[in-house]
C-alpha cells in the first residue's frame, strides 16, 4: 500500500521514512486562528463609507425588520472553501527533511432560491500533494516538473482502481527556516493558498454565468482579502474588483488588535461594548499582499452580549472590496453597507447551536455550504491509507 | 415510469439489515405506513421494502437549538432560510427478486412500485383459490395506486388454515360489515362455482347480535354508490344482496317481544318462507340446560351434578314434558327439609333455581312447535334442514345475555354434532362440506375470564382446535381481542385488526405489532383494517367497501 510514497521517493529521487501519518485538523492545537490577515495597511483618512458623521455605532434593527416583511433577502448565494491536511511522510533531500503534505480541497457555492430550496450549484473537490520544491532537482521550472508528475501518479494502480485523482502536487518553499516556522506549514499554506485560488475562480464562473447582480449577492465565508490579488496591470485589476461588485465576505473570528480608529486608538472595546444590532463605521484599508484594492471593513452584532461566552462572539466582520472610483475615493454607500448589515442580521437564524461552538458567529447558510463541502471528503483513515 | 424518491442510508448506528433499510426522502414527499417502495440492490436485483415508519430529522441537535435559533423564543421570527430537514424512512424487507437478502446498499435508489410490482413484492400475484378480502390503496395524487387483494381461500376457510378472528370498537371498526363482507364473496364463488372443488360446500350461520343489522341481508342497500359499485366490480364480485337466505327469530308473545324486528318484517317473511320462530321444547332441549350455566362459576360441581340429575331422569324429571312442571319439580326440591339424605343440598337446588327462573319465563321456552305455523327447534332444523350456500340468521339481539349464549351454544352444538354425524339421517354427502359460523361479541362466549368449566368456551375452543378439519369455521368479531381466550385467538389463521384504542394497543396481544402500525389501528377509518394471514408476507391495511345488504339507519 506504500507504492504512492514510494513513487514519490523514487521520482523526485528522495528516500521516505515511512512516519507517522496524521491530519492536521485533528491534532489539538491551541492556537487561536484568525480569519483575517495581520499585515493591513488603514488608508490615510480611515473613513471607509461616504457618511463621515458616524462616529460611534448605529442601530439597524429597524432596517433588518423592514427588509424581512419585504422578504426579498440580497444574499442568493453562498461560499465556502475548505481544506483538510495531512502529514504523509518525511522525505530526505540532500542529507535534509521535509514532510509531505497531502490535502483534501473543497470549495463550494450553494443557491438559495427560497426559504426551504437549498442546494448547491458548483463544487470544486480534489487532492493535492505538496512538496519541497527541492524536489525537483534540476533546473526545469517547478511548474512544469510537478504537472509533468501528475499524470504518472494518477496511473499508479493503488490510485486508479479507487478512482482517485490527485489534481495538483505544489512546491512549497525549501528555504531555511526562521525561528518558530516549520516546512510543515510551508507546505499547509500552500494547500490552503491552492483553496483561495479554487475559491476565486469560483467567483469568477458566478460572474461569468451572470448569477451575480444587485439582488442577487454573493455571501463568502472568510475574509476577502486574497494573497494574490495581484496589482501591475490596471485593467486585470478594474476586472478583478468588478468581479467582487457583488461579493461580501464575513468572518466569524478576526484580530480584535488590528482595528484603529482614526487617532490610531485600538477599537477593540468599542466592537465588545457593540450593542445588538448595532455597527461600526467603516473602515478602509487595504492589505499589503494586494496592493491597489482597498477594502471597507465595519463590524457588527447579530447575538446579544449576555448570551454569548465572549464580548466577541455575535460579533461578525464585513469585507467589500470597494470597485469604482467614487467609492475609493469617498468610501462605500453608508446606505449599501447599512442594507448589507441589515440583511446579514436577517440570516442569523436558525443557528448551529450544538454542533458549532462558533454558533454565535455562525451564518446559517454558509455553514449549511460548509458542511456540504467536508460532507464530500474522504475519509481520513481512507485517504491516509492510500500512501 | 420509475418514480426515484430517495436513496439507501446506512450509518453506523443504523445499518441495512437482511430485514430492514433506512431511506431518505423529501420532506414533502406524502408516504404511508404500508406503502412499497423499492430498491436497486445488486446483481440488477430489486429489494422491496414495505415502509414501517416516517421521521423528519433536521440539523438540530437539540431542542434548545430550535429555540435559540427563534432567537431565543420569539415565536414571530420568520428566517430566510429553512432549517435543513429531510424525512426518513424505516422500511422493512418484503423480497428480493433474485431471492438476495444481503442488506440493501447505501445510496441504492429508491423509488415508487406499480401495482404489478406491488402484487409481486407482496406475495399477491400468483394466489390461488383467490377469495377477496378488500383492496388497497397506495401513495397519494397521480402516483396513486389501487388494487384488489385476495386470499387463498385454502387458508381462510380450510383446509390449510382456518377461522378469522376480527377485532375492533364497535361502530368505527365496521367488524360486522367486514365480516359479512367475507361471507358474500364466499357465497359468491361457491354459488357461481368459482375457484370452488367439485363436492365442496357450504353454508353459513350467523347471529344477529345488534338491533336489526343481519335482519334484512337478502335485500339491497338502496345506498350503494357508484364507487362501491366499482370497487365490486374490481374485486370481480356481483352487487346483489345474499341469496339463500332464512332468518330465526325467537318466539315471542306480546309480553316478551323477543326481536328488534318490526312484527310486519317478521310476518311478510314468514309468508314467503323465508323466517320461522323457534322454540325449546323440555323433552328434547333439556339436555342443553348446561348452557344456562356457563358464566356461573362451579368450583364444586353441584350444578353439574343437579343437570346431571336431571338429564338422566332422576326423580320426576324423567316424567316431565313441559317447563312448567319442570319448574315445579325444582320448586318441590327446594323445599325439601332436612332429615331426608339427599345427594344434592337444599341450597344448591334453590341456587340451581335462581338460574333458571329468569330464563324458564320467556316464551321461547314453549310446550310444542307447530310446524305450519313455521314454528322449528333450532337444532333440528339445522341438523335436518340446512342445504348447500344457505345463509340462516339467528337473530339473539333482544334476548338477555345467559339466553343469547344458551341459544349460541346451542347452534354450536347442532352443528357440531351434525357434522360428526351423530344426529338426524341425512346422506353425508348432502351435509354441505363447510359450514361457517359468525358471531359478534365473542368475549361473550370466549372470554379469558369464563369459568374453565363453561360448555360454551368448551365448544368454541374445540371448533379452534378441531373445527378445520371437520368444516365448521368459526368467524369471530369483538371489540377487544385482548379479552379473548388465548386457545380461541391462537387457532385463528387469520386476524383482521379495526380501529382501536390506546389501552387495548398496550396489551401483550399486541406486542410483535410495529410501533407505527399499532399507532395506525387507533386511526383506522371505518372500512379499513390491518390484516394478518399466513401468505401474506406482511401485514396489510385494507379498505373494503359499504355492505350490499339493506342497512338500517335506527339499527
Amino acid at each position: 500500500m506504500d507504492k504512492i510514497l514510494y513513487f514519490i521517493a523514487n521520482s523526485t529521487s528522495g528516500s521516505c521514512y515511512k512516519s507517522f501519518k496524521y491530519c492536521f485538523e485533528r491534532v489539538e492545537v491551541p492556537l487561536i486562528i484568525y480569519d483575517d490577515k495581520q499585515n493591513i495597511v488603514f488608508s490615510k483618512d480611515k473613513n471607509g463609507e461616504t457618511d463621515k458623521g458616524l462616529k460611534t455605532s448605529k442601530s439597524l434593527e429597524k432596517l433588518a425588520k423592514l427588509i424581512n416583511q419585504e422578504n426579498k433577502p440580497l444574499f442568493k448565494y453562498f461560499l465556502d472553501g475548505s481544506r483538510r491536511t495531512y502529514k504523509v511522510d518525511d522525505i530526505a533531500y540532500d542529507n535534509r527533511l521535509y514532510p509531505i503534505i497531502a490535502g483534501q480541497i473543497g470549495v463550494g457555492c450553494c443557491e438559495r432560491k427560497n426559504p426551504s430550496s437549498f442546494k448547491n450549484i458548483i463544487l470544486e473537490n480534489y487532492l493535492a500533494l505538496a512538496l519541497p520544491a527541492c524536489a525537483n532537482k534540476d533546473s526545469i521550472d517547478d511548474e512544469l516538473f510537478f504537472n509533468s508528475l501528475i499524470p504518472k501518479f494518477n496511473n499508479l494502480t493503488v490510485l486508479k482502481n479507487r478512482g482517485i485523482l490527485f489534481k495538483k502536487i505544489l512546491p512549497y518553499s525549501d528555504m531555511r527556516l526562521k525561528e518558530g516556522e516549520k516546512y510543515e506549514h510551508k507546505g499547509i499554506a500552500k494547500i490552503q493558498d491552492e483553496m483561495t485560488e479554487s475559491e476565486k475562480r469560483l467567483v469568477i464562473q458566478l460572474v461569468k454565468e451572470r448569477r451575480l447582480n444587485f439582488d442577487s449577492y454573493l455571501l463568502k465565508d472568510g475574509s476577502l482579502q486574497y494573497q494574490k490579488i495581484r496589482g501591475g496591470n490596471i485593467i486585470d485589476l478594474s476586472a478583478i474588483k468588478s468581479n467582487y461588485q457583488c461579493v461580501v465576505g464575513v468572518s466569524k473570528s478576526f484580530n480584535p488588535e488590528l482595528c484603529r480608529d482614526q487617532k490610531n486608538k485600538s477599537i477593540a472595546k468599542n466592537i465588545a461594548d457593540l450593542r445588538l444590532f448595532h455597527r461600526t463605521p467603516a473602515y478602509k484599508y487595504s492589505a499589503e499582499r494586494s496592493p491597489g484594492v482597498e477594502f471597507s471593513v465595519w463590524y457588527f452584532r447579530i447575538r446579544e452580549v449576555s448570551k454569548t461566552t465572549s464580548p466577541f462572539d455575535g460579533i461578525l466582520k464585513v469585507e467589500k472590496i470597494l470597485v469604482t472610483d467614487n467609492e475609493q475615493e469617498k468610501g462605500l454607500d453608508s446606505d449599501e453597507i447599512d442594507r448589507i448589515s441589515a440583511n446579514l442580521i436577517n440570516e442569523r437564524n436558525p443557528t448551529c447551536y450544538g454542533s458549532d461552538n462558533r454558533w454565535a458567529n455562525h451564518l446559517y447558510p454558509v455553514y449549511l455550504t460548509e458542511t456540504f463541502i467536508k460532507s464530500r471528503y474522504l475519509s481520513d483513515v481512507f485517504f491516509l491509507n492510500l500512501f | 415510469m420509475t418514480k426515484i424518491i430517495g436513496k439507501v442510508a446506512a450509518t453506523e448506528k443504523a445499518p441495512t439489515t437482511i430485514d430492514e433499510f433506512y431511506f431518505w426522502t423529501d420532506k414533502i414527499r406524502i408516504l404511508h405506513p404500508f406503502d412499497v417502495v423499492k430498491a436497486n440492490h445488486i446483481h440488477n436485483s430489486i429489494t422491496f421494502g414495505i415502509i414501517e415508519e416516517i421521521s423528519h430529522i433536521t440539523d438540530a441537535v437539540s431542542y434548545l437549538t430550535s429555540y435559540i435559533s427563534s432567537d431565543f423564543g420569539d415565536v414571530s421570527l420568520d428566517a430566510n432560510t429553512d432549517r435543513i430537514g429531510m424525512n426518513f424512512v424505516k422500511a422493512k424487507v418484503l423480497g428480493n427478486t433474485e431471492n438476495i437478502y444481503n442488506p440493501v446498499l447505501d445510496g441504492s435508489r429508491v423509488s415508487l412500485v406499480n401495482a404489478n410490482e406491488v402484487q409481486e413484492a407482496l406475495g399477491l400475484d400468483n394466489i390461488k383459490n383467490p377469495l377477496p378480502s378488500g383492496y388497497l390503496e397506495m401513495y397519494e395524487g397521480e402516483d396513486k395506486v389501487i388494487l384488489p387483494v385476495n386470499f387463498n381461500s385454502h387458508f381462510l376457510i380450510g383446509p390449510e388454515g382456518s377461522h378469522i378472528n376480527i377485532s375492533g370498537i364497535s361502530g368505527l371498526a365496521a367488524k360486522t360489515s367486514y365480516a359479512m363482507f367475507l361471507i358474500k364473496a364466499i357465497q359468491y364463488k361457491y354459488l357461481n362455482e368459482i375457484d370452488v372443488k367439485p363436492n365442496d360446500t357450504i353454508a353459513f350461520v350467523l347471529f344477529n347480535v345488534k338491533g336489526r343489522d343481519l335482519l334484512a341481508i337478502d335485500e339491497p342497500n338502496e345506498r350503494l354508490t357508484d364507487t362501491d359499485k366499482n370497487i365490486y366490480k374490481m374485486l370481480d364480485l356481483d352487487e346483489q344482496p345474499f341469496q339463500n337466505v332464512k332468518y330465526f327469530y325467537p318466539h315471542s308473545n306480546s309480553e316478551h317481544p323477543n326481536t328488534y324486528a318490526h312484527p310486519n318484517d317478521v310476518k311478510y317473511q314468514i309468508d314467503q318462507d323465508r323466517a320461522f320462530k323457534y322454540k325449546y321444547i323440555y323433552e328434547y332441549d333439556k339436555d342443553s340446560l348446561e348452557l344456562l350455566f356457563s358464566n356461573i362459576d362451579d368450583t364444586t360441581g353441584t350444578m353439574d351434578s343437579i343437570i346431571n340429575y336431571i338429564i338422566t331422569g332422576q326423580g320426576e324429571f324423567g316424567n316431565i314434558r313441559n317447563w312448567k312442571d319442570f319448574m315445579s319439580e325444582i320448586d318441590s326440591h327446594c323445599q325439601k327439609q332436612s332429615g331426608k339424605a339427599t345427594e344434592i343440598t337444599v341450597t344448591s337446588w334453590r341456587k340451581f333455581k335462581r338460574v333458571v327462573r329468569k330464563a324458564l319465563t320467556n316464551p321461547l321456552f314453549s310446550k310444542r312447535v307447530v310446524v305450519e305455523s313455521n314454528e322449528i327447534r333450532l337444532r333440528e332444523h339445522i341438523a335436518d334442514k340446512i342445504q348447500k350456500n344457505d345463509v340462516c340468521v339467528v337473530d339473539i339481539a333482544k334476548l338477555d345475555e345467559d339466553m343469547q349464549a344458551f341459544v349460541f351454544g346451542d347452534v354450536i352444538k347442532a352443528v357440531y354434532d351434525m357434522k360428526l354425524g351423530q344426529v338426524g339421517d341425512r346422506p353425508e354427502e348432502e351435509i354441505p362440506t363447510k359450514i361457517i359460523i359468525f358471531v359478534d361479541e365473542l368475549n361473550k362466549y370466549a372470554s379469558k375470564d369464563a369459568p374453565k368449566s363453561s360448555p360454551i368456551l368448551r365448544q368454541i375452543i374445540d371448533i379452534t382446535e378441531r373445527g378445520r378439519s371437520l368444516g365448521i369455521i368459526l368467524f369471530a368479531a369483538e371489540q377487544f381481542r385482548s379479552a379473548i381466550h388465548d386457545s380461541v385467538k391462537g387457532n385463528c389463521a387469520t386476524d383482521a385488526y379495526g380501529r382501536t384504542n390506546s389501552i387495548e394497543i398496550s396489551k401483550p396481544d399486541y406486542r410483535y405489532i410495529p410501533s407505527v402500525y399499532k399507532g395506525m389501528m387507533t386511526r383506522l377509518k371505518q372500512g379499513e383494517y390491518i390484516i394478518q394471514n399466513p401468505i401474506f408476507r406482511s401485514l396489510l391495511n385494507i379498505k373494503f367497501p359499504n355492505p350490499l345488504y339493506k342497512q338500517f339507519q335506527d339499527g
